[in-house]
C-alpha cells in the first residue's frame, strides 16, 4: 500500500514521461478512470486501419495489413503438389506466421520471437477450419495434381494485436489470390500457360475457369485487454505489457463464432465480460468488412 | 510448418509452358536495350523514406525498382552478457529474405554471406567510439529481390542508423554494375546479374571520398574496371545526395 502512495505523492511532480515509465500500471490505471487510453482513444475503439491489395508483385496473391503501427504483409505463392491418396481432390494450404527480427527490440537473429508460432497456430486453425476455402476448389486433376498454396505471413512492426492484423491480411491476401493459368504437358507435369500462347496450345488449360478462389465466409478477429472490469479494446504493445489478460474473438462475416481465446492471464473472464467482447468484436467485424470491399474495389478501379 | 499433413509433399512452381530454351539476350549487339528500358548507364528509380518500424530506433524502406528492402536499427543497447569488456561499440548485422522474395520460393536464404558483408561496409563509416560497451543492431528483410539487392540494403541501412541518430563520418551509398559482353550495365536487376561476365559493387562515403567496400567478381580488363569504378562512383555521389535530401525532407516536416 505504501508504495502506492508514494508514487501518487510523486507523480503531482514528476514528469509525465518518467511516471509512465516508472510506475506504468498507475500511469495506465489514471488513464482508464477517465474512459481514455493514453493514445486518446476511448476504450472500446480500435486503432486506424489501412489495407493495400496486391503489395508483392513476385507472388500470386499478397496485401499489406496496417492496425495503428502494427503492420502485416501476407503473400500467398501457389505450387504443384501430388495430393494424399486419402484426399485426392484436394489442395493443401499452409500457414507460416514469422516475426523477423526487424519488427521489434525483442526478437533477435536465430532466436524466434515465443510469439510467432502461438499465432501460427492459431490462423491456421482459424483459416482452415473456419471452412472459408473449400480445399477441393485448389484440385487440378484428381489424383495427380493440386495447388498448395503457401501463405507467408511477416509481421514488419509489432505493436500489439497481432494476431488481428495478422488474420486481416491474410484474408486480404486470399481475396487477392489469382491463381494462374496451367495445363499438364507430355511429361505429367504441370506447366503455366501464358497469356499469348493460349490459343495456340494442343493442350487444353486445366483452370480456365477456377482463376479466383470463392471465400464462403470471411472471418475476422478482435483483440481485447481484461483489466479489473475494464475492456480495451485492440491494445498497444505497450498495453498488452503491462495488463496481460488477453482475449481474441474470431467472427465470420454472419457473426457466427468461429474461435475464442483466452489464453490464462490474472484476470478471470465472466461471462457479461465475454459478452462484452463478443459485442465490441461485432461492430469491429463491420468496420473490417468495409476496409476489405473498399481494398478490393479499389483494386478492381486500377 | 504448420502444415495440415504431417509428411510435407513434396511440391513444385509450374514453370512457364513456352520451354523452347529461353535463348540468351546477345548483351554484344549493338543495339541491345536493357528490359526495362533503361540506358547502361542509368540507375532505377529510387524511393527511400525513413521511420518505417516504429518500434525500432531508426529505420528505413528502399524501393528500386522491384527490389523492395526495410532495414531496423536498434540501440545503441546492452551487448550480450557473454560478450568481453570493450571500451568501443559493437556493430550487429543481420540480412533475411522473406520466403516470397524470389520468384522460386525459399531461394532467398541461399544469399548467407550478406550479413558479415553488410557489417564490414558500415564499420568503417560509424563511429563506434560514442557508444562504450553497447551494441547496435541493425536487421535488414528483403522484401522482394529484385537485383543488386546487398547494394540496396547497404544504402537502406546507412538510413535507417542516420534515422536512428547513431554518429557517423558519413552516410554510406552503394552500388554495383555488371559486366556483360562488352557492356557495363549499372544498377542490374535479376535477370542481368544471372548472365553477368563479372560484377563490381562499391561502398563509399560520397562527401567524403572514401570507400568502405570494393568487390569485384568475374572475369574484368584493367581498363574495364577503371571504367566500372567512375560509373559507380559518379552513381554513388548522386544516390547520397537522394539520401540526403531523404533525411532533411524528415528533419523539415517533424519540425514543424
Amino acid at each position: 500500500m505504501s508504495s502506492t502512495n508514494t508514487s501518487s505523492d510523486l507523480s503531482s511532480e514528476m514528469e509525465v514521461d518518467a511516471f509512465r515509465r516508472l510506475f506504468p500500471l498507475r500511469f495506465h490505471e489514471r488513464h482508464l478512470l477517465e474512459s481514455i487510453r493514453p493514445d486518446a482513444r476511448p476504450l472500446g475503439k480500435a486503432r486506424d486501419t489501412s489495407l493495400a491489395l496486391g503489395a508483392v508483385a513476385s507472388a500470386h496473391g499478397s496485401a499489406l495489413a496496417k492496425i495503428g503501427c502494427t503492420t502485416m504483409l501476407a503473400a500467398i505463392k501457389m505450387e504443384v503438389m501430388t495430393p494424399t491418396t486419402e484426399s485426392p481432390d484436394e489442395g493443401c494450404i499452409v500457414i507460416d506466421f514469422h516475426m523477423p527480427p526487424i519488427c521489434s527490440p525483442i526478437v533477435r537473429p536465430g532466436r524466434p520471437a515465443e510469439a510467432a508460432p502461438v499465432v501460427s497456430k492459431q490462423l491456421s486453425d482459424t483459416i482452415l477450419s473456419s471452412g472459408m476455402i473449400d480445399l477441393k476448389e485448389l484440385s487440378l486433376v484428381s489424383g495427380k495434381a493440386a495447388w498448395m498454396a503457401y501463405l507467408d505471413i511477416y509481421c514488419l512492426d509489432a505493436d500489439g494485436a497481432l494476431f488481428d492484423a495478422a488474420l486481416l491480411s491474410a484474408v486480404a491476401a486470399f481475396s487477392h489470390l489469382e491463381i494462374p493459368v496451367v495445363s499438364l504437358n507430355e511429361d505429367g507435369r504441370v506447366v503455366v500457360v501464358s497469356e499469348e500462347d493460349a490459343g495456340k496450345l494442343e493442350k487444353e488449360a486445366v483452370n480456365k475457369e477456377k482463376r479466383k478462389l470463392k471465400l464462403s465466409t470471411v472471418s475476422f478477429s478482435l483483440t481485447c485487454i481484461l483489466h479489473k472490469n475494464y475492456i480495451l479494446a485492440d491494445p498497444t504493445a505497450e498495453e498488452e505489457s503491462i495488463m496481460e489478460t488477453l482475449m481474441t474473438v474470431v467472427l465470420d462475416s454472419s457473426f457466427q463464432l468461429v474461435s475464442l481465446y483466452k489464453p490464462g492471464g490474472p484476470v478471470l473472464a465472466c461471462t457479461s465480460a465475454i459478452q462484452d467482447c463478443v459485442a465490441l468484436t461485432r461492430q469491429r467485424v463491420k468496420e473490417l468488412q468495409k476496409i476489405l470491399n473498399e481494398a478490393i474495389s479499389d483494386m478492381e478501379v486500377d | 510448418m504448420a502444415g495440415k499433413s504431417g509428411t510435407a509433399p513434396t511440391t513444385y512452381s509450374p514453370s512457364p509452358s513456352t520451354q523452347n530454351k529461353k535463348r540468351r539476350p546477345i548483351f554484344n549487339d549493338a543495339d541491345w536495350v536493357r528490359s526495362d528500358g533503361r540506358g547502361f548507364p542509368q540507375c532505377r528509380p529510387a524511393f527511400l523514406r525513413t521511420g518505417a518500424v516504429n518500434s525500432a530506433s531508426g529505420s528505413a524502406y528502399a524501393e528500386f525498382g522491384n527490389t523492395k528492402v526495410i532495414v531496423s536499427v536498434f540501440g545503441p543497447r546492452e551487448s550480450k552478457k557473454a560478450m568481453m569488456y570493450s571500451d568501443v561499440g559493437r556493430l550487429n548485422c543481420n540480412v533475411s529474405y522473406t520466403t516470397f522474395a524470389t520468384p522460386v520460393r525459399g531461394q532467398g536464404s541461399d544469399n548467407k554471406e550478406f550479413s558479415s558483408i553488410l557489417h564490414k561496409a558500415l564499420e568503417g563509416a560509424i563511429i563506434l567510439d560514442s557508444f562504450p560497451k553497447t551494441t547496435v543492431d541493425v536487421f535488414a528483410l528483403v522484401l522482394e529481390s529484385g537485383g543488386s539487392d546487398l547494394p540496396v540494403v547497404i544504402s537502406c541501412a546507412s538510413l535507417a542508423l542516420a534515422d536512428a541518430g547513431i554518429m557517423m563520418y558519413d552516410l554510406v551509398a552503394s552500388v554495383s554494375v555488371s559486366c556483360l559482353g562488352k557492356n557495363l550495365v549499372i544498377d542490374p536487376i535479376s535477370e542481368e546479374e544471372s548472365y553477368q561476365d563479372g560484377s563490381l559493387m562499391i561502398t563509399c562515403m560520397p562527401s567524403r571520398n572514401e570507400v568502405t567496400q570494393l568487390t569485384v567478381t568475374g572475369e574484368w580488363s584493367t581498363p574495364k574496371i577503371h571504367e566500372a569504378m567512375e560509373l559507380c562512383l559518379d552513381a554513388c555521389s548522386k544516390l547520397g545526395n537522394i539520401m540526403r535530401s531523404c533525411l532533411k525532407e524528415t528533419a523539415s516536416a517533424s519540425q514543424e
